[in-house]
């Protein structure tokens, strides 16, 4: 019994565990004692009494100095106890009272569900064989959201938040085997106001079907959302991994995209963080903080996001390089300059040879590296003039072509080259390298001024390794570099990525300018920020969710005994 | 209650399931004791004390205490009992004598003199002022962020409550030192004021927190760069992180929240940390940046910081335009938002203000029509651009009712239009005192969804009218967030309030906030309760506590944490 509960978290330490521990002090072996065996009777009916006592001040002391947490700021990982989760009893209980409260269509444990909940196969690094879901809920409310939550946190159950499964770094792994709560069914765009230039969305609602939902109401299809990742994501997620894309160069990411979110905390409260007003200083800035936690902290159900005006008037320009220094110098100087564009992206001269490779346009390039400009404007005059000095600046670098679309249709036509970009490296690696040719998304980003430098010595280090790789890079000084491995140079390939963070962190960068941390990055996190850092931001997760329910080993380790190297 | 009372029970049940598993423990310890098995009797006393303890709590668990859920995600201030700070006089002495040697004993590195003990408790700005005890026992001036660091240690070692302080400009109490006769203040204003390295190719500046606003954007300007962000003069970086503040350039730049790269912060324990490196963007772990802009110094004190810098338009005006009503101008900005016209800042005045403008004489002319009217700062890349901006912006105005559309003819003229729009608090205090020496002035911030902007602007219009008290409203129009400045003597102070509580309860029913950039500090903490409810703010308490669990870093600012707490 004691030990048990000695595993209870040292962080949060409340009545029981405190009573707990002082009950070991209390277990020590006895010294034999003559005395103590004659008057047994009285001592024993003493120290029962003394027992009552003492008991109830242990359990009153945590209440009347009511200093819920140890005095530190921070808390390092070794302070910590393991979590402690429920068993299997426990998880049975759980699901029960769950399906009393959404129904069992609600509750899935089909192979299939789990499998798909598994891994979506974007992942480089596998779940282990273990760690699969057991339960996969679909609630479609928040109440029901604060329902659940309240009942997981009676049985501690571990709980990994899930909508559109597009994450790239293990994000919704089940470490431990548990619930996934899929949020995709809350998929309603509740309100758009438009004077507001706001929306007001369910968490699964995905980015792509509330820009079709707005370009095909008469009013609102001047209006988008600013940040377009991935195919396929959720607002959730988007909010959960402070996703970005292509257009953060202009709108920001989710970060700066985000007025107000409802969640659902570990132990059920539900809080919605503001009202809709555009910009606030009052109180802590939850919104902030929720944006990027990665479903560890709380569950995303409802957003208020931005709307931005689309351009009244946009051009797109596709400039090739000889070198690729040549681009981010141009880069660098659009930048320098002020000039507003709404899209900057850079792609190597791989890349384009593996557009080139696709049928999935019509249009050829030349195998250089190349920059895809979008240009927005009141008008055609005031865009005109941007390009114009577009064109001079990258002729100033000595562009060796300078292509800009007439029309709106062709403008498509240039940028889908970028958009569909992921789909055609796939295509690529299946035809040319292997059928099982795999690839590896990284996601780093650096200071602009260090943005050559960086691709200078991430390519020289790539020459150590016998696997193609290719470059998308976004205006942010984002870069994705993708390399393609067979099954046999996984770790082959893991030590080059590695390196590659690593070399990114040294470079004043991050290991991830929008996929998040998830499982496969902790270590790159830690290497990047510190471990005071990180232990801050372990402090706060266990203010939050002591249990450590919430999307478990995500982001930084939260267990003394995870041995896992990444 | 209920899901405690389970918990715990369950808690319980399981620990009780696996007692046999447990119960080789006790024998390997029985093992060396001695040759033969020890009687059952020698173990009565460690049994009953064992039962005893164990009746004992759970009668303490179940039956009189159940409030305090160790495993809740949210602190209560019921659930909180007061923070204990350093009331003895040796002990405190013996802090000072240490927090002194940190600062090598010079006397130019902390001050004990009326002058600044006062200046550092409250500012004639202020809508809530400090009473004649309420002094910080000492004011500190650090030299870096070690410093602040190791002064961190001690007053956490000796529970002293620290206020970090930068411009002191902050309008709501902000650094108001409720505790009385043991507050440390850390004033980072008078040597970590330095601009470490601008790096113009990344458009990145790194300063401390100390640095004016003012001296960077002048610094920034000579680059050819500017400071996002423009709050109210003398306000220093450290206090535009605390307070998450903005100004007029906001709607193009956006707030401090978007300004900012990395911030190096000291926490409660005196640990620093770092929140980035300095890429642009970054999804890399918890938004602490997020966290920590906008915490008014409750949960660490600001040393340094990476801010943006951005690149200032090649050429730029000033037009201006009156409008017939609020409503109306409000309705224009609306429209040029909606057709994705991107301006550099757009700033209403009332009539009011461009009364007090001409009355004052602050710029070069003094006939302008007392309308409500906009101020539009253009921004672009060539005459030719601007120009083309400037013909939408008129064709919108004329639309709205716009009378007469101006633009600055020269930069004399396009920084002396301006200079009305930033001198407004100022005209309206002189004005004031011009009156009555005595005057004060109450200098308040709402915002609310853009389409509630005009609505929200005439009802306040309109009561501080009837009320007879003079006034002028600002706003930032394309945030949808503006300014009331009230000028009051000290019989009209509770009249002010009132007016006050209404504007801010109006803002609230609008799905606005109580606070567009000044933040909370002590003057609108029952606002903020009243904008988020409870859990939210149980949350930040939550948050707090867990960064801050001597509760020392700025206390009784932005929410209680003292529930002995009877301030409003």
């Amino acid at each position: 019994m004691i030990s048990k509960f000695h595993v209870l978290p040292k962080q949060g330490m409340g009545h029981a565990t405190r009573m707990m521990r002082q009950l070991r002090c209390f277990s020590t072996p006895p010294k034999y004692n003559e005395g103590l065996r004659r008057s047994t009777g009285a001592l024993a009916a003493l120290s029962l009494g003394v027992g009552v006592c003492l008991g109830l001040y242990i359990s009153y002391v945590p209440h009347s100095s009511k200093q819920v947490f140890p005095l530190a700021s921070i808390t390092p990982l070794h302070e910590l106890n393991p979590p402690q989760y429920g068993s299997e009893e426990d998880l049975k209980n759980c699901i029960i009272e769950i399906q009393k409260i959404i129904g069992d269509n609600s509750v899935a444990d089909s192979e299939a569900e789990i499998d798909h909940h598994t891994d979506n196969g974007f992942n480089p690094s596998k779940p282990l064989p273990h760690q699969k879901p057991r339960y996969v809920i679909y609630p479609e409310s928040t109440e029901d959201v604060s329902h659940i939550m309240q009942i997981i946190n009676k049985y501690s159950i571990p709980v990994v938040p899930y909508s559109g499964g597009t994450a790239l770094e293990g994000h919704t792994y089940s470490t431990r085997p548990g619930i996934v709560l899929n949020t995709s069914r809350m998929n309603k765009i509740l309100q758009v106001n438009v004077d507001d230039l706001d929306a007001v969305v369910q968490a699964g609602v995905g980015w792509q079907q509330l820009n079709e939902h707005l370009s095909k109401q008469k009013d609102m299809e001047n209006l988008m959302l600013g940040c377009d990742c991935g195919p396929g994501a959720h607002i959730c997620g988007m909010v959960s991994t402070n996703a970005s894309g292509i257009g953060a160069t202009r709108y920001g990411s989710m970060a700066s995209n985000v007025i107000s979110i409802k969640a659902v905390l570990a132990d059920g409260t539900v809080i919605k963080t503001k009202q809709r007003p555009r910009k606030s200083s009052a109180g802590y800035n939850l919104t902030g903080l929720l944006v990027g936690s990665e479903g560890t902290l709380a569950v995303v159900t409802e957003v208020v996001v931005k709307l931005q005006v689309k351009p009244a008037y946009e051009a797109a320009a596709v400039v090739q390089f000889p070198s690729v220094n040549d681009c981010t110098r141009s880069m660098a100087s659009f930048f320098k300059s002020g000039l507003p564009l709404n899209a900057v992206e850079l792609l190597d001269s791989d890349m384009m040879r593996c557009i080139n490779y696709s049928d999935l346009v019509t249009k050829k390039f030349e195998n250089m590296p190349t920059l895809f400009i979008k240009i927005g404007g009141l008008n055609r005059i005031i865009v005109e003039e941007y390009i114009k000095e577009v064109k001079s600046i990258s002729q100033a670098n000595h562009c060796s072509s300078f292509e800009f679309a007439r029309s709106a249709e062709e403008a498509e036509e240039l940028f889908s080259a970028r958009k569909n970009a992921l789909y055609m490296m796939l295509d690529y690696g299946f035809n040319e390298i292997s059928p099982d040719a795999k690839m590896w998304i990284t996601d780093c980003a650096v200071p602009l001024s260090r943005l050559a430098s960086t691709l200078e010595q991430l390519n020289e280090m790539m020459k150590e390794y016998p696997m193609q790789h290719m470059v998308l890079g976004h205006g942010d000084a984002n870069l994705h570099y993708d390399i393609f491995y067979t099954p046999d140079q996984y770790e082959m390939c893991r030590e080059a990525v590695d390196r590659m963070a690593k070399l990114t962190i040294a470079n004043e960068g991050t290991c991830s300018g929008e996929h998040g941390i998830g499982a496969g990055k902790r270590a790159l996190l830690e290497t990047e920020l510190g471990e005071d850092t990180i232990s801050m931001m372990r402090k706060l997760k266990l203010a939050l969710d002591p249990k450590r329910l919430l999307n478990p080993d995500k982001v930084f380790k939260t267990d003394p005994l995870d041995e896992n190297t990444k | 209650m209920w899901r405690l009372n389970v918990g715990c029970s369950q808690a319980l049940k399981r620990s009780v399931r696996r007692l046999p598993k447990e119960s080789r423990f006790f024998n390997s310890y029985a093992k060396p004791l001695a040759h033969g098995k020890p009687s059952w009797k020698s173990w009565a006393p460690i049994g009953g004390l064992i039962i005893g303890s164990a009746a004992g709590a759970s009668l303490g668990l179940f039956g009189w205490d159940i409030r305090n859920d160790e495993f809740a995600s949210v602190t209560t201030l019921g659930e909180l009992e007061s923070p204990r700070y350093c009331q003895d006089k040796g002990k405190f002495d013996e802090a000072i004598t240490k927090l002194k040697e940190i600062l090598k004993n010079d006397p130019e590195c902390y001050s004990i003199s009326k002058a600044d003990l006062d200046s550092h408790s409250d500012s004639y700005f202020g809508t809530h002022h400090a009473t004649e005890e309420q002094r910080p026992r000492i004011v500190l001036f650090p030299h870096n962020t070690q410093d602040v660091s190791e002064i961190l240690k001690i007053c956490h070692e000796y529970s002293i409550p620290v206020i970090p302080f930068s411009g002191g400009t902050s309008l709501e109490g902000h650094f108001l030192p409720t505790r009385i006769g043991c507050t440390v203040m850390v004033d980072l204003s008078k040597y970590m004021n330095k601009i470490l390295q601008l790096d113009k190719l990344d458009l990145d500046v790194e300063v401390q927190a100390g640095v004016p606003w003012e001296d960077l954007n002048d610094y920034l300007n000579e680059q050819n760069l500017l400071f996002g962000c423009d709050p109210g003069p003398g306000a220093q970086i450290g206090g535009c992180i605390a307070n998450s503040c903005s100004g007029t350039n906001a709607y193009r730049y956006g707030t401090m929240k978007e300004n900012v790269v990395n911030i190096t912060a000291v926490l409660a324990d005196g640990t620093i940390i770092k929140t980035k490196k300095r890429p642009r963007k970054s999804s890399a772990g918890y938004n602490l940046n997020g966290l920590l802009i906008g915490s008014e110094g409750t949960l660490a004190v600001v040393t340094e910081a990476t801010v943006k810098c951005h690149v200032r338009p090649v050429k730029e005006t000033v037009a201006v335009g009156s409008f017939p009503s609020v409503g109306a101008a409000a309705a224009c900005t609306s429209r040029i938002i909606q057709e994705g016209i991107q301006l550099n800042a757009m700033e209403l005045l009332d009539d009011n203000m461009m009364q007090i403008v001409n009355k004052s004489g602050a710029t070069y002319k003094t006939d302008w029509v007392e309308a409500p009217t906009l101020f539009f700062k253009i921004g672009g890349r060539n005459d030719n651009i601007i120009s083309e901006v400037v013909g939408e912006v008129k064709r919108i105005a004329e639309k709205h009712g716009c009378h007469k559309f101006e633009f600055a003819k020269d930069d004399d003229e396009k920084l002396e239009l301006w200079e009305a729009r930033k001198v407004a608090l100022w005209s309206v205090i002189n004005e004031g005192k011009a009156k009555d020496s005595n005057i004060n002035v109450w200098t308040t911030d709402v915002a609310v969804p853009l389409s509630q902007f005009s609505k929200v602007i005439e009802a306040t219009k309109k009561e501080l009218k009837d009320s007879g008290l003079q006034s002028a409203i600002v706003g930032h129009a394309g945030d949808g967030n503006f300014h009331s400045f009230i000028l009051y003597n000290n019989q009209e102070r509770s009249k002010t309030s009132k007016i006050v509580d209404n504007m801010v309860q109006r803002a609230i029913d609008a799905e606005g906030t109580c606070t567009g950039e000044h933040g909370v500090g002590i003057g609108k903490r029952k606002f903020l309760l009243e904008e988020l409810g409870e859990a939210p703010v149980d949350l930040m308490r939550r948050l707090k506590m867990a960064m801050d669990p001597k509760r020392i870093l700025n206390p009784d600012k932005i929410f209680k944490i003292d529930p002995e707490d009877r301030e409003e």
